[in-house]
């Protein structure tokens, strides 16, 4: 129960989730009848995703709350979705119920006016959904999507491999953090594996390491657009994240891995530290490595400007409704039922943490998960993932100047003034 | 017959159907990918006309990186005329003789034409690597240590994607060019042999002139499917990394898709039709003079 409250407090501590863009929809109220209503639903939990079970079981308890109500879905793997759903919304042949990520990925289509405002069924659901999940779907005061689970970033550490080298635990402090990768080298243990060909991969260590530099609020602002990309502390941090690549902490076959492949690397045993999204919890708990991995946040670098507790991550994977569906509001209020039910599976199998508030009993979650739980709980700042947060061109404009930095072509001072010169 | 030909209201109705259908699929397409050109437009939301701006920021912007990606492009036509061809048609000119095992050697260089691009994206994805690849693995085992190295680094993911587009349809090149060689008379070629010529003089002047026009399809292809090429580059590295391996196509998706601009997308489109359509012009001109001299 502790931990309930715990986990409460901390969403309610989330002060500063990325400001969303702003649209301008036409609400349109459809109601369905009361005979059996089709649905169809797309997303992204395919055979391989770790979230696969949390769909199939909330879709299976959905059908059966719910046999009025006839339901499709249908996965795409990540990468080709995110084509798939853009050439639905420019046909408008969009599903009832569509996977989305939140912030400017839907804000886009919300401009547009393709997706349905859920105000209406939101008010339903009010008290087990805190209105702080609720702000990366927000735009112009109304609600566009219904959150699943929450995920941030996470430095996982393989404990044996630490203990080769004399440590115990996971470096506190970030001078003791490259104390021990210097050990790490010495005894020929890669420290870091990431993935260079899916530069989102790279991301999760340049953004934790600018904002243990530069501060949660900074880094906020910039990907909001609030502030600019010309900031000296961000050169210094893009500065550091390319020393520890210069000092052979990086393995260096990363740039032409997938995250797959770096992600089994570390399973095997080839690095002794993993930053990725705390959604792989689950399969490192199913590769029976709970024991042995340990998961912490990056610490912090400038003490006067960061903190501990300022974290990588917030509520993104988001289910949401067409504005064209002719049963909108049915969709609605089962697109919540559903992303209730992922949540609830998503948390139990260790996915990530719930974006709803938890009224069953989840003791038995995997410990990787749990010490998320406590990091999260312990959090004051988050800050949504660069490419979520920013719009498509400029997301994508920010993604090349970071392969850039991960394949140094680039320094610290020429990623600030390219992106300052390139962002929109 | 003569009185069908007269009949001009016969003539079209006749052709509309096709013409229509030819029209729509082909045309059509160009026609609105040319006007979407026009705007800066992100696929879905309003549409706001802004003239040749697409065309100038293509040809201009660093971030876009065109020009580099239409090298690429170009060098891999270049490859594929300089190197795929020529292996084509020797290939093509072993097999035409009637050798022993000609079906079988001819359904063996035709295999990777059959095989899905994303089965030999995955296989030459397993050659490259460089842990457990065969590449790496092969050059340590003859004691080559020193030349090991991440294939698909920024340094050699250009050749190391080549690699796999130009073997994968040098059995397609070399099809085209066996049934041409096949479809010379035989007694061509026994004419030639009686006054003495030997078997590279056949191949030079016998052989070689009267496939001419299946070496300009096959050159056409080759040069377009190029300029087209999209697959394999998509599957072994995707245009990376940091746009090394780009070409038009990628980097077409990439803006369709993932940058939400498709009014930049539609002006690559439109500008790799235009581009495939010129080549094969001149193409085709360059066959016609040489037919002509």
């Amino acid at each position: 129960m502790k931990k309930v409250i715990a986990l409460l407090l901390a969403m309610v501590m989330m002060m500063s989730l990325v400001a969303c863009g702003k649209s301008s929809s036409d609400e349109t109220s459809k109601d369905g009848s009361s005979e059996t209503i089709d649905l169809t639903m797309w997303c992204i939990a395919t055979e391989s995703d770790s979230n696969r079970h949390a769909y199939e079981a909330s879709i299976a308890d959905f059908k059966a709350a719910h046999p009025e109500i006839n339901l499709t879905w249908e996965a795409t793997q990540n990468q080709e979705y995110k084509t798939k759903i853009k050439a639905a919304v420019a046909a408008n042949e969009m599903p009832d119920i569509f996977f989305t990520w939140s912030c400017a990925f839907l804000g886009e289509f919300v401009d547009a006016g393709r997706v349905y405002c859920v105000d209406d069924v939101y008010a339903q659901y009010a008290s087990e959904l805190p209105e702080v999940m609720m702000g990366n779907v927000k735009f112009d005061g109304k609600y566009y999507g219904v959150p699943t689970t929450l995920n941030i970033v996470g430095m996982f550490s393989n404990m044996e491999l630490l203990k080769e080298v004399g440590y115990d635990e996971v470096p506190a402090t970030y001078e003791e953090l490259i104390e021990c990768c210097d050990a790490l080298v010495a005894q020929g243990i890669i420290p870091f594996g990431c993935s260079g060909k899916e530069t989102w991969c790279v991301t999760e260590y340049l953004e934790s390491i600018i904002e243990k530099t530069a501060g949660a609020s900074v880094l906020n602002d910039i990907f909001a657009g609030n502030a600019s990309w010309d900031n000296d502390d961000v050169a210094k941090a893009v500065g550091i994240f390319q020393e520890m690549i210069d000092k052979n902490y990086f393995d260096p076959e990363g740039i032409a891995l997938s995250n797959d492949e770096v992600k089994a690397n570390f399973i095997a045993g080839k690095y002794a530290f993993y930053m990725n999204g705390t959604w792989n919890c689950a399969d490192f708990d199913k590769a029976g490595l709970s024991d042995k991995i340990q998961v912490a946040e990056f610490p912090v670098i400038d003490s006067s400007k960061s903190k501990l507790g300022e974290l990588i991550g917030g509520p993104s994977d988001t289910l949401a409704v067409a504005a064209s569906s002719k049963n909108a509001k049915v969709a609605a209020e089962s697109a919540f039922e559903i992303a209730k039910g992922i949540c609830r599976y998503g948390y139990l199998d260790g996915n990530g943490l719930p974006a709803w508030t938890p009224d069953y009993d989840y003791s038995s979650i995997n410990s990787l998960t749990q010490s998320v739980a406590d990091i999260v709980a312990n959090s004051s700042q988050m800050v949504l993932f660069g490419d979520t947060a920013m719009a498509a061109d400029n997301a994508n404009i920010y993604l090349d100047y970071v392969s850039q930095i991960y394949s140094s072509v680039i320094n610290g001072q020429e990623f600030v003034d390219g992106l300052t010169k390139d962002i929109k | 017959m003569k009185k069908l030909y007269s009949n001009k209201l016969t003539i079209i109705l006749f052709i509309l159907p096709a013409l229509l259908l030819f029209a729509l699929i082909l045309f059509a397409p160009i026609f609105v990918s040319g006007y979407y050109s026009l705007f800066d437009w992100n696929g879905f939301g309003k549409m706001n006309f802004i003239g040749i701006e697409n065309y100038k920021e293509l040809f201009t912007s660093n971030s876009i990186g065109f020009l580099k990606a239409l090298g690429n492009a170009l060098l891999l036509a270049l490859l594929s005329v300089g190197v795929q061809l020529p292996l084509a048609l020797g290939l093509a000119l072993l097999l035409g003789k009637g050798r022993k095992g000609e079906r079988a050697f001819l359904s063996i260089y035709f295999v990777p034409v059959l095989i899905s691009t994303v089965v030999i994206g995955q296989l030459w994805l397993k050659i490259y690597n460089s842990s457990y690849g065969i590449l790496n693995a092969f050059l340590r085992s003859i004691g080559l240590d020193n030349l090991t190295r991440i294939w698909l680094d920024r340094d050699t993911a250009l050749g190391a994607t080549f690699v796999p587009i130009l073997w994968q349809y040098v059995g397609y090149h070399m099809l085209l060019m066996y049934a041409g060689i096949k479809s010379v008379p035989v007694q061509y070629r026994e004419a030639a042999m009686i006054d003495g010529a030997k078997e590279g003089q056949i191949n030079r002047y016998i052989i070689l002139p009267c496939i001419k026009p299946i070496l300009k399809i096959s050159t056409i292809f080759a040069v377009t499917g190029s300029l087209k090429s999209f697959d394999l580059i998509y599957v072994l590295t995707n245009g990376g990394p940091l746009h090394a391996t780009e070409v038009p196509s990628t980097l077409m998706i990439s803006m369709l898709f993932l940058r939400n601009r498709y009014g930049m997308g539609s002006t690559i489109a439109f500008l790799l039709i235009i581009l495939c359509f010129a080549f094969a012009l001149i193409i085709g001109r360059m066959f016609k003079d040489k037919e002509e001299d």
